[in-house]
């Protein structure tokens, strides 16, 4: 059996990348509108590997990420999630705080949590885009469902989504999200992982839509 | 003169000799299990996904799986001549890192932590260290010198010597 990972190609990844960048100009739209203040949103890469090498994209795998984990239902399933590393989520925050943003806390919840749910929200808004942008390049009706929020190193976190099926290999598409807010550059990663049954549905959705809209 | 050390990450096992270390990090619900021979210092580690090879029609590496996981360890250290009298094994993870409402009863971590005590007492290897379950992630090193076990968390916790 082969131990290949590389379950897309070269030419599907790049228009998963154009895919992306244009996802990323509707993303710095809502994401204005939430947090009333000009927003630019760069995205430096989008990377294609093995959803257990993930943590290989942070400067430090070991260190502690917020993270915002939403399922994905629909033409493809998996999990999605939205990850701010430790050292930029304060100044998120403290954005989303001028704004306004983020329920009060609610009795019995952890102060770290209640601060949090600005991160949440973030999330929420930013994976319903991107769902978009692949919906209306690929024709894929993917939603996603309730986020939760965890704060740990990034493997442990990924680890349930992928477990259930560990004896295939999966791909994850990681999207850097680069906010540049004033002077604040707050770099983020939003993953895909699409369910080992969902790849081929993918692949064929990327190779039908790459057809209708051709090569440059 | 550095000594080398041997990462695993989920589905991974590894057997080696003392004054090797073994290592593997970011363990959320998988469960990293060490066996150990005291005499010979010799032992293996395994990186746990599931409870039970049963569920996979034997699809996958023997180490995803509990079961097949700690047979396998067992089989590499009894053939270099391990013996079952000086074995101990330990293990750390299991945790549940999100608190969520999948309600279908225990999360996957309780079940692989249920798994490899249930499979140590088959095969009759004492545990003699266990850090497991809460909330966080973690990270094992095992030192083959002294069969040590030392789990870290990412602040979460102070770090266990087991």
């Amino acid at each position: 059996m082969s131990k290949n990972t590389q379950l897309f190609t070269e030419e599907q990844i790049d228009f998963l990348r154009e895919m992306m960048n244009i996802g990323a100009g509707n993303a710095a739209t809502a994401l204005q509108q939430l947090l009333q203040c000009p927003i630019d949103l760069i995205i430096p890469r989008v990377h294609v590997l093995p959803a257990a090498q993930v943590s290989s994209i942070l400067d430090n795998p070991a260190s502690l990420v917020a993270c915002v984990r939403m399922g994905m239902v629909g033409d493809i399933d998996g999990a999605m999630f939205f990850i701010v590393p430790e050292e930029y989520t304060k100044k998120l925050i403290s954005i989303a705080e001028k704004a306004q943003l983020g329920i009060s806390k609610l009795p019995g919840q952890k102060h770290e949590e209640g601060d949090f749910s600005a991160v949440v929200e973030i999330g929420n808004i930013l994976s319903g885009v991107y769902l978009t942008a692949i919906h209306d390049f690929c024709g894929l009706n993917i939603y996603h469902t309730i986020p939760v929020l965890a704060i740990d190193m990034i493997q442990p976190l990924l680890d349930e989504a992928l477990v259930k099926t560990s004896f295939q290999i999966q791909t994850a598409i990681a999207v850097e999200n680069e906010l540049v807010v004033e002077e604040h550059h707050i770099r983020t990663l939003l993953l895909i992982i699409p369910s080992p049954e969902s790849i081929k549905p993918m692949i064929d959705a990327l190779g039908q839509a790459k057809k209708a809209y051709g090569s440059a | 003169m550095a000594q080398r050390n041997i990462t695993i990450t989920m589905g991974e096992g590894a057997v080696t000799n003392a004054p090797q270390i073994i290592s593997s990090q970011g363990i959320g619900s998988c469960v990293v299990v060490t066996i150990y021979d005291r005499f010979k210092k010799m032992g293996g580690m395994a990186h746990i996904m599931l409870p039970d090879s049963n569920s996979a029609n034997g699809r996958g590496s023997p180490y995803h799986y509990a079961d097949t996981a700690i047979v396998t360890l067992l089989g590499k250290l009894y053939s270099r001549g391990a013996l079952l009298q000086d074995i101990v094994a330990k293990m750390a993870g299991g945790a549940q890192m999100f608190i969520c409402s999948n309600g279908s009863g225990p999360g996957i971590g309780k079940q692989n932590i249920s798994s490899v005590r249930r499979i140590l007492g088959r095969e009759r290897i004492p545990l003699s260290g266990e850090e497991v379950g809460g909330s966080y992630g973690r990270n094992v090193e095992f030192y083959l010198d002294s069969g040590k076990v030392i789990v870290t968390t990412a602040g979460k916790k102070e770090d266990v010597e087991l």
